[in-house]
């Protein structure tokens, strides 16, 4: 007997199938990606290692819907991203995906609830409406009183949480995060990981993190070892709840 | 995305490089203000130019013997005389012939001495030839009195020195009297004084004494006149006479229509519209040069700013759209400070204009120096032009750099330091 469809096991938040991606400069051809096969649930908070020059970022800006793979199948939230025009994976980023880089990457001139409302400004979201949302999001992040700051007024960490309230004010289905603590001090690198970890477990966001920094990766639930362009190995840590009902 | 959105971080893009935007805003309202001011005074220079010639009726011919003025290089020595006045009035359409004696005098009262024009007329056809020219006191001396005048308002009421009362003796120096080199001292009675009136075909009757055409034959001592006002029945009338003077008498007379030079002026003022407005035209262009050096700029700056709103999920429309409503936004504000400045400006150029325009040749009556004032003329086409162009403009030069925003690469705009 069949099982009930809702047992069945959910559509992950990302899935790559043989994934490649060659860059040409001149004539010669770089490889950063050889055929990446990859499963990450929804709920999942996983990790990406590996040494510089080994694909990582090129793999995040790939899953990012950011630069399309040389061959391969991408699908974020069950969307195959091969068949998207550039405004539907504009649109695509906008509601199933959260960026957050090392550099922060907020727009100077506006203030902390600006920058985490701009998302929604893409999308045409009344005024007063994302304002809400956008300040329900920063008090997520335990940044309500400095919503009218601007980022030069903010310390490194606190700069960050504003990035990580812009990437969680869409309720995205993936966070992709490219070395969020590389330009932190360790204090406020826990101030952040903490963060991911409370965003991970109150709200069940599925995050992507790149880092070189094993303290990080362990709190994660699974380890990806990247190296010359090929997962090495994968490594789980934690159980996901959701394995359990799949 | 919203506009109204757009627009907003436009303007907080604007003001976040302040310098940057003021000057290239200041370029745009150079550029639309020149061109607003030039056009509106230019256009107030023609309308004070039509009204001008507009008061002397436009039935009005008025013909001279070649030798004058408005015939550089002509060898005739023609002069008019009763005959001609005899002849013109056979002319079909003709219904009033009036030779005129034109001088120039400058009348000497309490010590100060006032530049004026002496024209001898027949003195009850002043009104049909300036139309609505009125007495303000006393009355037009009959015909047959050679003693009395119509004394222009200006003269009666001069700005300074004494001024001239009704039935009080205008003591003239009369210059310009053909065969005679040193002046003529006359004086006449202001039996009337006319109402303030301005200038017709540039010469200033509130600057004439108008004298009996018998008085101004008896200056000039000899049989012929300074020239012939021709009265047509009919303004359709007007080029037919025109055209039998002129073939009667070849080249030995000028006929001077009204409407022709109202034509001739406006085509020149037409030009000269022309020529300025496209002064002002370059100073916009290079304006718009300037918007599309800002921003291209402004883009390669933001390159990173590029790559967040990609990776957060603008699309490449919306990226342009951003950019290109800053161009405009520069635009717009370039444009509404240009027409302040411009309407401002245009007042100073309308009292330069004004003298040049002041400066011309006098014909008509005789010569009293009549500087116009240019009212500067702002038609509701040229207020919407002069703010719609700027826009249009501004909006055309910020599409290639806000193309080459919507089109960067996200991935190497993120990296961009």
């Amino acid at each position: 007997m069949a099982e009930p469809s809702w047992l069945e096991r959910p559509i992950p938040a990302v899935q790559t199938i043989n994934v490649t991606k060659v860059y040409h400069v001149g004539h010669m051809n770089y490889p950063a990606l050889k055929g990446i096969n990859l499963k990450i649930e929804r709920g999942e908070f996983v990790s990406i290692m590996g040494p510089s020059g080994s694909g990582k970022s090129t793999l995040l800006n790939v899953i990012g819907a950011l630069d399309p793979p040389t061959a391969g199948r991408i699908i974020i939230d069950g969307t195959n991203l091969r068949k998207l025009s550039e405004d539907k994976l504009s649109m695509l980023r906008n509601r199933k995906l959260g960026f957050v880089y090392q550099s922060f990457n907020l727009i100077q001139r506006l203030t902390s609830v600006e920058n985490v409302e701009m998302p929604l400004v893409a999308r045409g979201i009344p005024e007063k409406e994302r304002r809400k949302r956008s300040l329900k999001t920063l008090n997520t992040v335990g940044l309500l009183q400095l919503a009218n700051k601007r980022p030069m007024e903010l310390s490194g960490g606190e700069q960050q949480r504003v990035a990580i309230a812009r990437a969680l004010v869409t309720e995205p289905a993936l966070i992709i995060a490219d070395e969020p603590t590389g330009n932190l001090d360790s204090k406020t690198t826990r101030e952040v990981v903490n963060q991911f970890v409370q965003v991970n477990r109150e709200f069940g966001t599925t995050i992507l993190v790149v880092t070189h920094n094993i303290e990080i990766a362990n709190m994660t639930h699974r380890i990806i070892s990247i190296r010359d362009g090929l997962i090495e190995k994968e490594e789980y840590l934690k159980r996901l709840d959701s394995y359990s009902t799949g | 995305m919203q506009l109204i959105d757009m627009f907003k971080l436009a303007s907080k893009a604007l003001i976040d490089r302040k310098i940057r935007s003021v000057l290239t805003i200041l370029g745009i309202t150079v550029g639309a203000a020149i061109i607003l001011a030039l056009i509106a005074s230019s256009n107030g220079l023609n309308a004070g130019i039509a009204a001008n010639i507009e008061k002397t009726g436009a039935n009005v011919l008025t013909v001279r013997n070649a030798g004058g003025f408005f015939a550089s290089g002509s060898t005739s020595t023609y002069q008019l005389s009763q005959q001609d006045v005899d002849y013109l009035k056979t002319i079909n359409g003709v219904i009033g012939v009036y030779p005129f004696y034109s001088y120039g005098a400058s009348i000497v009262e309490g010590g100060s001495s006032l530049q004026a024009s002496v024209v001898g007329v027949d003195l009850s056809a002043l009104p049909i030839l300036y139309k609505g020219l009125a007495v303000a006191e006393g009355s037009i001396p009959l015909l047959g009195d050679t003693t009395s005048a119509v004394v222009g308002w200006s003269i009666a009421n001069p700005t300074s020195g004494t001024p001239i009362d009704l039935n009080q003796m205008v003591s003239m120096s009369i210059t310009g009297i053909r065969g005679s080199r040193s002046a003529v001292s006359y004086a006449v009675l202001a039996s009337g004084i006319l109402a303030q009136y301005g200038t017709a075909l540039f010469a200033n009757i509130d600057e004439t004494v108008f004298i009996s055409i018998q008085a101004g034959q008896f200056l000039s001592k000899t049989p012929y006149f300074t020239g012939i006002y021709v009265v047509v029945d009919n303004t359709d009338n007007v080029a037919t006479v025109q055209n039998t003077i002129e073939t009667n008498y070849s080249s030995n007379v000028r006929v001077i229509s009204p409407g022709q030079i109202l034509s001739s002026v406006q085509s020149i003022t037409g030009q000269l519209t022309l020529f300025l407005g496209s002064i002002g035209a370059v100073s916009l262009f290079v304006a718009t040069v300037g918007i599309v050096n800002t921003m291209y700029v402004s883009v390669m700056e933001r390159t990173r700013e590029i790559g967040i709103l990609k990776a957060i999920g603008y699309r490449p429309k919306q990226i342009m759209g951003m950019f290109l409503s800053e161009a405009a936004l520069t635009g717009v504000i370039g444009a509404f400070c240009g027409l302040i400045l411009g309407y401002v400006l245009s007042f100073l150029m309308g009292g330069m204009l004004g003298g040049l325009g002041g400066g011309g040749p006098r014909f008509g009556g005789g010569g009293g120096g009549g500087g116009m004032t240019i009212q500067p003329v702002f038609s509701v086409e040229l207020i919407i032009f002069s703010l719609v162009f700027p826009v249009i403009l501004a909006t055309i030069a910020g599409l290639y750099p806000a193309w080459r925003a919507s089109r960067m690469n996200a991935v190497v705009a993120l990296k961009y330091e």
